[in-house]
Protein backbone atom coordinates (compact mmCIF):
# COMPACT_ATOMS: atom_id res chain seq x y z
CA UNK A 1 0.00 0.00 0.00
CA UNK A 2 1.68 3.69 -0.67
CA UNK A 3 2.03 5.85 1.90
CA UNK A 4 0.26 8.57 2.91
CA UNK A 5 3.07 10.87 2.16
CA UNK A 6 3.62 9.71 -1.21
CA UNK A 7 -0.15 10.33 -1.78
CA UNK A 8 0.27 13.99 -0.62
CA UNK A 9 2.63 14.26 -2.65
CA UNK A 10 0.85 13.25 -5.86
CA UNK A 11 -2.18 15.22 -4.75
CA UNK A 12 -0.49 18.57 -5.29
CA UNK A 13 0.73 17.70 -8.22
CA UNK A 14 -2.56 17.67 -8.85
CA UNK A 15 -3.80 13.79 -9.01
CA UNK A 16 -7.58 12.96 -8.42
CA UNK A 17 -7.56 9.29 -7.42
CA UNK A 18 -4.22 10.00 -5.02
CA UNK A 19 -6.85 12.24 -3.01
CA UNK A 20 -9.32 9.95 -3.80
CA UNK A 21 -7.46 6.65 -2.14
CA UNK A 22 -6.46 9.31 0.92
CA UNK A 23 -10.24 10.23 1.87
CA UNK A 24 -11.17 6.54 1.38
CA UNK A 25 -8.06 5.49 3.41
CA UNK A 26 -8.77 8.36 6.60
CA UNK A 27 -12.65 8.85 6.35
CA UNK A 28 -13.58 5.65 8.67
CA UNK A 29 -11.21 7.25 11.40
CA UNK A 30 -12.53 10.99 10.72
CA UNK A 31 -16.27 9.89 10.67
CA UNK A 32 -15.81 7.76 14.12
CA UNK A 33 -13.37 10.81 15.68
CA UNK A 34 -16.63 13.00 15.17
CA UNK A 35 -19.08 10.55 15.66
CA UNK A 36 -17.60 9.29 19.30
CA UNK A 37 -17.61 13.57 20.25
CA UNK A 38 -20.95 14.78 19.13
CA UNK A 39 -22.87 11.64 19.66
CA UNK A 40 -24.79 12.51 16.37
CA UNK A 41 -24.29 10.75 13.23
CA UNK A 42 -25.40 14.03 10.66
CA UNK A 43 -23.34 16.43 12.75
CA UNK A 44 -20.67 13.51 12.70
CA UNK A 45 -20.98 13.38 9.06
CA UNK A 46 -21.16 17.29 8.42
CA UNK A 47 -18.03 17.41 10.65
CA UNK A 48 -15.96 14.98 8.38
CA UNK A 49 -17.04 16.70 5.50
CA UNK A 50 -15.66 20.25 6.96
CA UNK A 51 -12.69 18.11 7.74
CA UNK A 52 -11.52 17.10 4.48
CA UNK A 53 -12.03 20.20 2.70
CA UNK A 54 -10.23 22.05 5.00
CA UNK A 55 -7.48 19.25 4.49
CA UNK A 56 -7.78 19.60 0.88
CA UNK A 57 -7.20 23.25 0.86
CA UNK A 58 -4.26 23.29 3.52
CA UNK A 59 -2.37 19.98 1.85
CA UNK A 60 0.37 22.14 0.84
CA UNK A 61 0.94 22.90 4.21
CA UNK A 62 1.43 19.66 5.52
CA UNK A 63 5.02 18.58 6.37
CA UNK A 64 6.36 15.37 7.28
CA UNK A 65 8.08 17.20 10.60
CA UNK A 66 4.45 17.71 11.83
CA UNK A 67 4.34 13.77 12.37
CA UNK A 68 2.27 11.26 10.30
CA UNK A 69 -0.89 12.02 7.90
CA UNK A 70 -2.98 10.75 10.10
CA UNK A 71 -1.60 12.98 13.35
CA UNK A 72 -2.25 16.07 11.07
CA UNK A 73 -5.70 14.87 10.20
CA UNK A 74 -6.61 14.22 13.67
CA UNK A 75 -5.23 17.54 14.71
CA UNK A 76 -7.51 19.20 12.36
CA UNK A 77 -10.40 17.24 12.82
CA UNK A 78 -9.65 18.07 16.42
CA UNK A 79 -9.11 21.76 16.00
CA UNK A 80 -12.45 21.53 13.68
CA UNK A 81 -14.88 19.80 16.73
CA UNK A 82 -13.35 21.97 19.51
CA UNK A 83 -14.88 24.81 17.19
CA UNK A 84 -18.06 23.13 16.50
CA UNK A 85 -18.10 21.97 20.25
CA UNK A 86 -17.62 25.90 21.57
CA UNK A 87 -20.15 26.58 18.70
CA UNK A 88 -23.02 24.42 19.93
CA UNK A 89 -22.51 25.38 23.39
CA UNK A 90 -23.33 28.83 22.90
CA UNK A 91 -26.35 27.87 20.56
CA UNK A 92 -27.13 25.97 24.03
CA UNK A 93 -26.74 29.19 26.43
CA UNK A 94 -30.62 29.54 24.87
CA UNK A 95 -32.05 26.03 25.15
CA UNK A 96 -34.05 24.06 27.65
CA UNK A 97 -32.16 22.60 30.14
CA UNK A 98 -33.20 18.88 29.03
CA UNK A 99 -31.00 19.94 25.92
CA UNK A 100 -27.46 20.64 27.33
CA UNK A 101 -26.54 17.51 27.45
CA UNK A 102 -25.70 16.01 24.29
CA UNK A 103 -28.57 13.52 22.96
CA UNK A 104 -27.27 10.05 22.31
CA UNK A 105 -29.13 8.72 19.23
CA UNK A 106 -30.75 5.33 19.91
CA UNK A 107 -29.16 2.98 18.16
CA UNK A 108 -29.87 -0.08 19.80
CA UNK A 109 -33.12 -2.24 19.97
CA UNK A 110 -34.70 -2.06 23.64
CA UNK A 111 -35.31 -5.95 23.57
CA UNK A 112 -31.75 -7.28 24.67
CA UNK A 113 -30.76 -10.20 22.58
CA UNK A 114 -28.05 -12.88 22.73
CA UNK A 115 -26.40 -12.28 19.37
CA UNK A 116 -22.84 -11.04 19.62
CA UNK A 117 -23.64 -7.81 17.41
CA UNK A 118 -26.48 -6.84 18.98
CA UNK A 119 -24.44 -6.54 22.50
CA UNK A 120 -21.96 -5.29 20.69
CA UNK A 121 -24.32 -2.21 19.34
CA UNK A 122 -25.86 -2.07 22.87
CA UNK A 123 -22.34 -1.54 24.43
CA UNK A 124 -21.71 0.95 22.16
CA UNK A 125 -24.43 2.74 22.25
CA UNK A 126 -24.27 2.88 26.16
CA UNK A 127 -20.08 3.74 25.71
CA UNK A 128 -21.31 6.95 23.78
CA UNK A 129 -24.00 8.09 26.00
CA UNK A 130 -21.45 8.05 29.27
CA UNK A 131 -18.96 9.74 27.12
CA UNK A 132 -21.28 12.36 26.26
CA UNK A 133 -21.14 12.88 30.24
CA UNK A 134 -17.47 13.56 30.23
CA UNK A 135 -16.18 16.93 30.02
CA UNK A 136 -14.95 17.68 26.50
CA UNK A 137 -11.18 17.70 27.80
CA UNK A 138 -11.57 14.53 29.22
CA UNK A 139 -13.60 12.66 26.20
CA UNK A 140 -11.55 13.81 23.59
CA UNK A 141 -8.42 12.25 25.46
CA UNK A 142 -10.20 8.99 25.98
CA UNK A 143 -11.46 8.39 22.22
CA UNK A 144 -7.97 9.11 20.88
CA UNK A 145 -6.34 6.67 22.99
CA UNK A 146 -8.73 3.89 24.02
CA UNK A 147 -10.91 4.45 20.55
CA UNK A 148 -9.03 5.61 18.11
CA UNK A 149 -5.57 3.57 19.53
CA UNK A 150 -3.70 7.02 19.24
CA UNK A 151 -0.10 7.16 21.21
CA UNK A 152 0.59 9.57 23.68
CA UNK A 153 3.33 11.58 21.25
CA UNK A 154 0.82 11.71 19.04
CA UNK A 155 -1.79 12.76 21.31
CA UNK A 156 0.17 15.44 22.96
CA UNK A 157 0.88 16.48 19.47
CA UNK A 158 -3.21 16.63 18.43
CA UNK A 159 -4.11 18.74 21.59
CA UNK A 160 -0.71 20.27 21.57
CA UNK A 161 -0.37 20.11 25.41
CA UNK A 162 2.40 18.47 27.62
CA UNK A 163 2.68 14.40 27.81
CA UNK A 164 1.80 15.02 31.71
CA UNK A 165 -1.31 16.80 30.90
CA UNK A 166 -2.11 14.52 28.75
CA UNK A 167 -1.67 10.90 30.63
CA UNK A 168 -3.36 12.81 33.73
CA UNK A 169 -6.40 13.80 31.33
CA UNK A 170 -6.52 10.11 30.25
CA UNK A 171 -6.48 8.72 33.52
CA UNK A 172 -8.87 10.53 35.02
CA UNK A 173 -11.32 10.32 32.17
CA UNK A 174 -10.95 6.34 32.72
CA UNK A 175 -11.71 6.63 36.25
CA UNK A 176 -14.51 8.98 35.73
CA UNK A 177 -15.86 6.75 32.45
CA UNK A 178 -16.23 3.75 34.99
CA UNK A 179 -18.14 5.55 37.17
CA UNK A 180 -20.28 6.68 34.95
CA UNK A 181 -20.90 2.95 32.87
CA UNK A 182 -21.25 2.41 37.02
CA UNK A 183 -24.09 4.34 37.55
CA UNK A 184 -25.87 3.52 34.73
CA UNK A 185 -25.67 -0.25 35.33
CA UNK A 186 -23.32 -1.31 32.77
CA UNK A 187 -21.46 -4.06 33.91
CA UNK A 188 -18.69 -3.99 31.32
CA UNK A 189 -17.60 -7.72 31.00
CA UNK B 1 6.75 2.88 51.35
CA UNK B 2 3.15 1.92 51.37
CA UNK B 3 0.35 3.78 48.72
CA UNK B 4 -2.11 6.28 49.33
CA UNK B 5 -5.99 6.03 47.64
CA UNK B 6 -4.61 9.04 45.92
CA UNK B 7 -1.36 7.42 44.53
CA UNK B 8 -3.19 4.36 43.43
CA UNK B 9 -5.77 6.38 41.31
CA UNK B 10 -2.78 8.93 39.53
CA UNK B 11 -0.74 5.65 38.63
CA UNK B 12 -3.69 3.50 38.08
CA UNK B 13 -3.37 4.23 33.95
CA UNK B 14 0.64 3.37 34.10
CA UNK B 15 -0.36 -0.11 36.19
CA UNK B 16 -3.45 -1.04 33.37
CA UNK B 17 -0.57 -0.33 30.26
CA UNK B 18 2.16 -2.19 32.47
CA UNK B 19 4.03 1.22 32.71
CA UNK B 20 5.11 0.69 36.44
CA UNK B 21 8.17 -0.97 37.47
CA UNK B 22 8.49 -3.94 39.67
CA UNK B 23 8.69 -1.99 42.75
CA UNK B 24 5.89 0.32 41.71
CA UNK B 25 3.55 -2.68 40.54
CA UNK B 26 4.18 -4.17 44.29
CA UNK B 27 3.25 -1.22 46.13
CA UNK B 28 0.38 -0.41 43.50
CA UNK B 29 -0.68 -4.44 44.21
CA UNK B 30 -0.54 -4.20 48.25
CA UNK B 31 -2.90 -1.28 48.51
CA UNK B 32 -5.33 -2.83 45.79
CA UNK B 33 -5.42 -6.09 47.05
CA UNK B 34 -6.22 -4.42 51.08
CA UNK B 35 -8.07 -1.23 49.95
CA UNK B 36 -12.13 -1.97 50.20
CA UNK B 37 -12.66 1.42 47.81
CA UNK B 38 -9.47 1.04 45.48
CA UNK B 39 -10.10 -2.98 44.47
CA UNK B 40 -12.95 -2.73 43.08
CA UNK B 41 -11.99 0.56 40.91
CA UNK B 42 -9.20 -1.24 39.72
CA UNK B 43 -11.48 -4.34 38.44
CA UNK B 44 -14.11 -1.40 37.13
CA UNK B 45 -11.59 0.54 34.79
CA UNK B 46 -9.67 -2.78 33.80
CA UNK B 47 -13.07 -4.52 32.61
CA UNK B 48 -14.35 -0.96 30.60
CA UNK B 49 -10.88 -0.36 28.86
CA UNK B 50 -11.38 -4.06 28.06
CA UNK B 51 -14.76 -3.21 26.68
CA UNK B 52 -13.51 0.54 24.95
CA UNK B 53 -10.70 -1.88 22.87
CA UNK B 54 -13.12 -4.07 22.03
CA UNK B 55 -15.69 -1.45 20.42
CA UNK B 56 -15.38 -1.65 16.24
CA UNK B 57 -15.60 1.82 14.70
CA UNK B 58 -19.25 2.91 14.05
CA UNK B 59 -20.26 2.27 10.10
CA UNK B 60 -20.06 5.15 7.61
CA UNK B 61 -22.87 7.07 6.05
CA UNK B 62 -23.04 5.33 2.76
CA UNK B 63 -22.66 8.05 0.69
CA UNK B 64 -20.08 9.95 2.85
CA UNK B 65 -17.00 9.54 0.63
CA UNK B 66 -18.76 10.51 -2.61
CA UNK B 67 -19.61 13.31 -0.91
CA UNK B 68 -16.66 14.68 0.28
CA UNK B 69 -14.62 13.79 -2.96
CA UNK B 70 -17.79 15.76 -5.01
CA UNK B 71 -17.02 18.56 -2.75
CA UNK B 72 -13.13 18.85 -2.88
CA UNK B 73 -13.12 17.40 -6.74
CA UNK B 74 -15.99 18.67 -7.74
CA UNK B 75 -19.14 16.66 -9.77
CA UNK B 76 -17.07 13.46 -10.98
CA UNK B 77 -18.96 11.35 -13.86
CA UNK B 78 -20.54 8.58 -12.48
CA UNK B 79 -18.80 5.23 -12.73
CA UNK B 80 -20.73 2.59 -14.74
CA UNK B 81 -21.48 0.17 -12.23
CA UNK B 82 -21.56 -3.31 -14.73
CA UNK B 83 -18.26 -2.32 -16.48
CA UNK B 84 -16.83 -3.97 -12.94
CA UNK B 85 -18.06 -7.27 -14.11
CA UNK B 86 -16.70 -7.30 -17.40
CA UNK B 87 -12.89 -8.23 -15.71
CA UNK B 88 -14.70 -10.91 -13.97
CA UNK B 89 -16.71 -12.34 -17.12
CA UNK B 90 -13.52 -12.29 -19.30
CA UNK B 91 -11.83 -14.87 -16.91
CA UNK B 92 -11.42 -18.27 -19.23
CA UNK B 93 -13.72 -20.28 -16.66
CA UNK B 94 -16.82 -17.81 -17.32
CA UNK B 95 -16.22 -17.19 -20.54
CA UNK B 96 -16.14 -20.31 -21.33
CA UNK B 97 -19.37 -21.46 -19.73
CA UNK B 98 -20.60 -18.02 -21.65
CA UNK B 99 -19.65 -19.34 -24.78
CA UNK B 100 -21.19 -22.65 -24.64
CA UNK B 101 -24.35 -20.58 -23.38
CA UNK B 102 -24.11 -18.78 -26.16
CA UNK B 103 -23.84 -21.77 -28.56
CA UNK B 104 -26.73 -23.46 -27.11
CA UNK B 105 -29.00 -20.64 -27.17
CA UNK B 106 -28.49 -20.23 -31.03
CA UNK B 107 -28.72 -23.82 -31.36
CA UNK B 108 -32.06 -23.49 -30.05
CA UNK B 109 -33.14 -20.62 -31.59
CA UNK B 110 -32.00 -21.85 -34.78
CA UNK B 111 -33.86 -25.04 -34.67
CA UNK B 112 -37.08 -23.03 -33.64
CA UNK B 113 -36.56 -21.12 -37.41
CA UNK B 114 -35.86 -17.79 -35.26
CA UNK B 115 -38.11 -15.27 -34.45
CA UNK B 116 -40.40 -13.67 -37.42
CA UNK B 117 -41.08 -10.13 -35.86
CA UNK B 118 -44.15 -9.88 -38.01
CA UNK B 119 -45.85 -13.20 -36.61
CA UNK B 120 -44.77 -13.19 -33.54
CA UNK B 121 -47.07 -14.18 -30.62
CA UNK B 122 -47.22 -14.65 -27.34
CA UNK B 123 -48.00 -18.30 -27.82
CA UNK B 124 -44.63 -18.65 -29.33
CA UNK B 125 -43.07 -17.77 -26.25
CA UNK B 126 -44.92 -21.19 -25.04
CA UNK B 127 -41.92 -23.77 -23.57
CA UNK B 128 -44.26 -26.71 -25.45
CA UNK B 129 -44.69 -25.05 -28.32
CA UNK B 130 -40.72 -24.10 -28.50
CA UNK B 131 -40.23 -28.09 -27.74
CA UNK B 132 -42.59 -28.74 -30.41
CA UNK B 133 -41.12 -26.47 -33.20
CA UNK B 134 -37.18 -27.27 -31.99
CA UNK B 135 -38.36 -31.05 -32.23
CA UNK B 136 -39.97 -31.06 -35.94
CA UNK B 137 -36.72 -28.67 -37.30
CA UNK B 138 -34.58 -31.39 -36.03
CA UNK B 139 -36.68 -34.25 -38.37
CA UNK B 140 -37.02 -31.89 -41.03
CA UNK B 141 -33.26 -31.42 -41.03
CA UNK B 142 -32.56 -35.01 -40.66
CA UNK B 143 -34.78 -35.84 -43.55
CA UNK B 144 -33.01 -33.47 -45.71
CA UNK B 145 -29.94 -34.63 -44.87
CA UNK B 146 -30.85 -38.13 -46.05
CA UNK B 147 -32.53 -36.92 -49.20
CA UNK B 148 -28.84 -34.85 -49.34
CA UNK B 149 -27.46 -38.59 -48.87
CA UNK B 150 -29.04 -40.42 -51.50
CA UNK B 151 -29.08 -38.20 -54.21
CA UNK B 152 -25.52 -37.99 -53.62
CA UNK B 153 -25.42 -42.33 -54.00
CA UNK B 154 -27.70 -41.41 -57.26
CA UNK B 155 -24.87 -38.56 -58.83
CA UNK B 156 -22.18 -41.23 -58.03
CA UNK B 157 -24.10 -43.84 -59.24
CA UNK B 158 -25.16 -41.89 -62.63
CA UNK B 159 -21.14 -40.68 -62.82
CA UNK B 160 -20.12 -44.25 -62.80
CA UNK B 161 -22.24 -45.17 -65.38
CA UNK B 162 -21.76 -42.82 -67.98
CA UNK B 163 -17.84 -43.01 -67.59
CA UNK B 164 -18.05 -46.31 -69.58
CA UNK B 165 -19.76 -44.37 -71.94
CA UNK B 166 -17.85 -41.77 -72.38
CA UNK B 167 -13.95 -42.89 -71.62
CA UNK B 168 -13.35 -46.98 -72.25
CA UNK B 169 -10.42 -46.32 -69.41
CA UNK B 170 -11.98 -45.67 -66.06
CA UNK B 171 -9.87 -44.31 -63.72
CA UNK B 172 -7.27 -42.58 -66.29
CA UNK B 173 -8.43 -38.97 -67.10
CA UNK B 174 -10.97 -37.71 -68.73
CA UNK B 175 -11.64 -37.55 -72.20
CA UNK B 176 -11.12 -33.86 -72.54
CA UNK B 177 -8.35 -33.61 -70.68
CA UNK B 178 -6.10 -36.19 -73.03
CA UNK B 179 -8.66 -36.24 -76.48
CA UNK B 180 -5.49 -36.79 -78.16
CA UNK B 181 -4.32 -39.90 -76.08
CA UNK B 182 -7.19 -42.31 -75.92
CA UNK B 183 -8.57 -44.11 -79.68
CA UNK B 184 -12.20 -42.96 -80.81
CA UNK B 185 -14.47 -45.76 -80.49
CA UNK B 186 -17.01 -46.69 -83.46
CA UNK B 187 -19.37 -44.57 -83.77
CA UNK B 188 -22.98 -46.73 -83.83
CA UNK B 189 -21.42 -48.43 -81.12
CA UNK B 190 -20.93 -45.10 -79.36
CA UNK B 191 -24.72 -44.05 -79.77
CA UNK B 192 -25.91 -47.57 -78.32
CA UNK B 193 -23.95 -47.23 -75.12
CA UNK B 194 -25.33 -43.64 -74.51
CA UNK B 195 -28.62 -44.62 -74.92
CA UNK B 196 -28.69 -47.94 -72.96
CA UNK B 197 -27.19 -45.41 -70.20
CA UNK B 198 -29.75 -43.12 -70.37
CA UNK B 199 -32.04 -45.42 -70.26
CA UNK B 200 -30.28 -46.70 -66.69
CA UNK B 201 -29.81 -43.65 -65.54
CA UNK B 202 -33.85 -42.56 -65.72
CA UNK B 203 -34.08 -45.94 -64.30
CA UNK B 204 -32.44 -45.03 -61.00
CA UNK B 205 -33.64 -41.62 -60.81
CA UNK B 206 -37.61 -42.79 -60.79
CA UNK B 207 -35.93 -45.07 -58.35
CA UNK B 208 -34.96 -42.49 -55.96
CA UNK B 209 -37.81 -40.31 -56.11
CA UNK B 210 -39.79 -42.95 -54.99
CA UNK B 211 -37.42 -43.80 -52.09
CA UNK B 212 -37.02 -40.40 -50.81
CA UNK B 213 -40.71 -39.15 -51.41
CA UNK B 214 -42.40 -38.60 -47.93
Amino acid sequence: MEADAQLVQRCLKGDGPAWEELVRRHSRRVYNLCYRFTSNSSEAEDLTQDVFLRIYRTLASYRTAYGGFPTWLTSVTRNLLVDHYRRSRRDRMTDALEDVLPVVEEKHSPVRTPDKAAMAQELSAQVQSALAKLSPELREAIILRDLQGLEYTEIQQVLSVPEGTVKSRINRGRIELARILQEMGVGPS
Amino acid sequence: MNWSCVQLEERLSDYLENALSESEQREFRAHADSCPRCAPLVAQVSRMLGSLHSLEFEPVPPMLASKILDLTLGPRKKKIEWLKWVPILWQPRFATGLVTVLATALIIFHATGGVKKSKLTLADFNPIAIIQSANSQAHLAFARGVKFVNDLRVVYEIQSRLQPASSGTPGQQTPSATPSQQKPPNQSQQNRLTQDSFAEVAALIANARLRSAP
